[in-house]
């Protein structure tokens, strides 16, 4: 048996995807390549007696990287040393865009790697009014070329076949214009074992993928001495191909009227209009939202119970002591509370993964970029905003596809301002407390309060990319183009492998930061450097000797948290804090808040000797933990903790400060640099301190 | 007659064909996606206020969005 490595390649929107899905049936796994966070979709597949590793390349319109994640499929294809280099590329077109997947098709042959050609959704010929001659078109590819229908799987059996095609080799490359001849004949000699088209693509890039450091300056004088430029290369290349095809193409294609297409500019007509469009999007945007709160709460319960039964009965079958304690309160309830989020997160990513499989997202791009530009960012940052308010992990991965880097890195960095699942408990257990529950013009004050609070998260991050758009300085000129696709009804499969993948993607990134961390809390909380952490009931006896037995048991669990590490770690910062009218109490709740901000309502329960069990959806602990916060006295101030001023303060701090590991870990991983993510990390907290600084101040 | 005029001013159902580029450093992705001189495009959509222009290249019958900033180094033949 022998083992291929098959690439499928092809424009971005010609089912590529499905395709894959439907040739690996599913048997894939996604990774990252190797160095850069681009997502790897691989596949194994054994027909024909053989072994295929088939992998999906990102979307691309030519060979020439615009993105990162075009990137990929140069460094893939440059170099025979690389593991991923194709036995086979399976070029995937569709008829309506043709001429545009032969254009890749020809860049591929001439780079030297065999190739086959396939027309995917082949069952709208008719209604695109397309009519294809495949002889011709296969005596001007020099390759075999099949028809597939990957939604309905027609022709997949076939291809599959055709992997073992011995593909016939490939004559007439485009000739490339003479005026450079003089700049490729000396850029030849750097490489004199590539082919002419190989040497040229390398030519045409700024910084080319896959050389060495040496190769690049090289190739940099040579541009500088024949005063070229990569773009013109580029350009030209582009022009010469697109016109050479035109010249064949009616041999092989006949064009009539095309129906899609008509539907398309009929629902283009409301969705882009210039009023309603707009009204359409927000309409859509509150009933998503409207969704994610509204049907996760069954399944957040659903959760929630589960793990704490979980917990309790491990926690009975387990012999007492600290291993106990750790499984039940440091590993089961982090897990908990990781997975606690993901209703929220799968139904959110099932409403964006509809919206991009159906073509509306790149009409949304359209609509909001006019919006975005003033503040730096670029249309397709709607897609990472989004999904920022479910959980700014997956969204800060979403960034990947802007093409201007610095556009990409202000999206990233301005993301996790916006309101995130986790920020929700703690604005409903601070505005419980701080804001009455009265009506307000008919609207009520604590819903209109929760409101402002999502509200000011957009503000937090236009307002952040408009400073960080001054200071970052670009690298690449801005620029914005992109495809509308045709609508069509979305693939199922699609939907469900892409919400399965992002899902499952966050439960792993995220899980295993907050479960690392939840279990070093626990050590903190349930560890004391002296005497007064190991013996309380002594201690708590000297300082109240009017207390009953039962009035100490009810103090010790409070006690224990005071002189644990976590309790001294509190007491520490609290100089920092007070000025915010916090005292170290809600400073071991914001300590462990820098873990994940989930973790305060838990934090502060346990501080206020209630149990970490509290659930705030049930009504009666939501008021046991509320009362018990409303008495709660500020020892430095003397005055009640959660006054309005405090809560206030609070509110602002928990909208803007940085306070996820999780996502400064991917942040880390996506720009590649420690430098943005401290900047990013710094920035947001630093706001936040201030802005909860002068609030309480003014306030108090 | 030639009513030589830059793709932004062009108004929405305008048919025009692409004389040429002004800006040399134009990145080639317009030009892969279609935008080549010589091309026919129509006017498809314009987003308000000056937001980004949809245009329909006729020959691929492909919808591509451009910037206004980018349409206006664009030259058109307005037919």
């Amino acid at each position: 048996m022998k083992k291929k490595t098959i690439s499928l390649l092809g424009n971005p929107n010609v089912g590529k995807t499905s395709l894959f899905n439907r040739i690996t049936k599913l048997n894939q796994k996604v990774g990252n390549y190797p160095g850069i966070t681009v997502e790897k979709r691989e596949g194994k597949i054994t027909a024909n007696g053989n072994e295929y590793h088939i992998i999906d390349l990102p979307g691309t319109y030519t060979l020439f990287p615009n993105s990162l994640d075009e990137e990929v499929v140069l460094r893939t294809f440059i170099n025979k040393e690389n593991s991923d280099y194709p036995d086979l590329v399976v070029v995937v077109s569709e008829p309506n865009t043709l001429n545009r997947g032969i254009v890749i098709y020809q860049q591929v042959r001439e780079s030297g790697l065999p190739a086959i050609f396939v027309v995917n959704m082949e069952d709208e010929l008719e209604d695109k009014g397309i009519k294809i001659d495949y002889p011709k078109l296969e005596k001007y590819l020099q390759t075999k070329v099949l028809t597939t229908d990957a939604r309905n799987g027609k022709g997949i059996d076939t291809l599959i076949e055709n992997f073992e095609l011995q593909v016939p080799p490939y004559f007439g490359a485009l000739e490339l214009p003479s005026e450079f001849s003089p700049a490729l004949e000396e850029a030849k000699k750097i490489f004199p074992l590539e082919t002419e088209y190989k040497t040229w693509l390398h030519l045409a890039q700024e910084e080319a993928v896959g050389l060495s450091d040496d190769s690049i300056a090289q190739l940099k004088a040579i541009r500088t001495k024949y005063n070229i430029t990569t773009q013109q290369l580029q350009k030209e290349e582009a022009i010469l191909r697109h016109k050479n095809i035109n010249k064949e193409f009616e041999n092989f294609v006949q064009k009539s009227e095309n129906k899609k297409l008509s539907n398309t500019e009929k629902i283009d007509n409301i969705l882009l209009h210039p009023v309603f469009g707009y009204i359409i999007f927000f309409g859509i945007l509150f009933f998503i939202f409207q969704a994610v709160y509204a049907w996760s709460g069954p399944l957040m319960d659903g959760v929630d119970n589960t793990f704490s039964s979980l917990g309790e009965y491990v926690a009975t079958i387990l012999p007492e002591g600290p291993l106990n304690s750790l499984i039940v309160n440091g590993i089961i309830a982090g897990i908990g509370g990781i997975i606690i989020f993901l209703p929220q997160i799968i139904i959110l990513f099932l409403f964006i993964s509809l919206m991009e499989e159906t073509g509306y997202m790149s009409r949304v791009v359209f609509l909001m970029d006019r919006w975005l530009k003033p503040f730096g960012l670029n249309g397709k940052s709607v897609i990472p905003l989004m999904s920022g308010a479910a959980c700014a992990i997956p969204a800060v991965m979403s960034a990947r596809n802007i093409e201007n880097p610095k556009e990409r890195l202000l999206t990233m960095l301005v993301t996790p301002f916006m309101t995130c699942a986790a920020r929700l408990p703690i604005y409903i257990v601070i505005i419980g407390l701080v804001i009455p529950d009265e009506k307000f013009l008919g609207f009520n004050l604590q819903g209109i309060t929760l409101f402002g609070m999502y509200i000011l998260g957009v503000i937090g991050a236009l307002f952040s990319a408009l400073i960080l758009n001054k200071i970052i300085k670009s690298v690449r000129k801005s620029f914005l183009i992109f495809e509308l696709p045709i609508y069509k009804a979305p693939d199922w499969k699609n939907v469900l492998n892409t919400v399965w993948e992002k899902s499952s993607g966050f439960l792993i990134d995220a899980g295993k930061i907050i479960l690392a961390i939840s279990i070093i809390l626990w050590v903190l909380g349930n560890f004391g450097p002296n005497d007064k952490f190991s013996n309380p009931e002594k201690y708590i006896a000297l300082e109240n000797p009017h207390y009953t037995e039962e009035q100490i048991e009810d103090d010790i669990i409070a006690f224990k948290t005071e002189y644990s590490y976590l309790g001294y770690l509190g007491r520490g910062i609290e100089p920092a804090i007070k000025p915010l009218g916090y005292d170290w109490k809600i400073g071991i709740g914001l300590l462990a808040s820098f873990v994940a901000r989930e973790v305060f309502v838990g934090t502060v329960a346990v501080v206020y000797s209630l149990g970490d069990e509290i659930d705030i959806e049930d009504e009666g602990q939501k008021q046991t933990l509320l009362d018990r916060m409303r008495s709660e006295i500020n020892r430095n101030t003397g005055m009640q903790t959660y006054n309005f001023a405090t809560g206030v303060s609070l509110l602002l701090f928990y909208a803007f400060a940085m306070q996820c590991m999780a996502t400064i870990g991917v942040v880390r991983k996506e720009t590649g640099s420690w430098s943005w993510t401290l900047i990013q990390t710094g920035f947001m907290t630093g706001l936040a301190y201030f802005t909860a600084l002068i609030a309480y101040q003014l306030l108090k | 007659m030639q009513n030589k005029i830059s793709l932004n001013k062009l108004k929405r159902g305008d048919i025009a064909t692409i004389i040429s580029f002004e800006d040399s450093n134009l990145p080639a992705k317009f030009f892969e996606l279609g935008f080549m001189p010589g091309a026919k495009i129509e006017i498809k959509h314009k987003a308000p206020l000056n937001g980004p222009i949809c245009v329909n290249i006729i020959q691929n019958n492909t919808l591509i969005a451009l910037r206004v900033t980018e349409a206006c180094t664009i030259l058109t033949d307005k037919i």
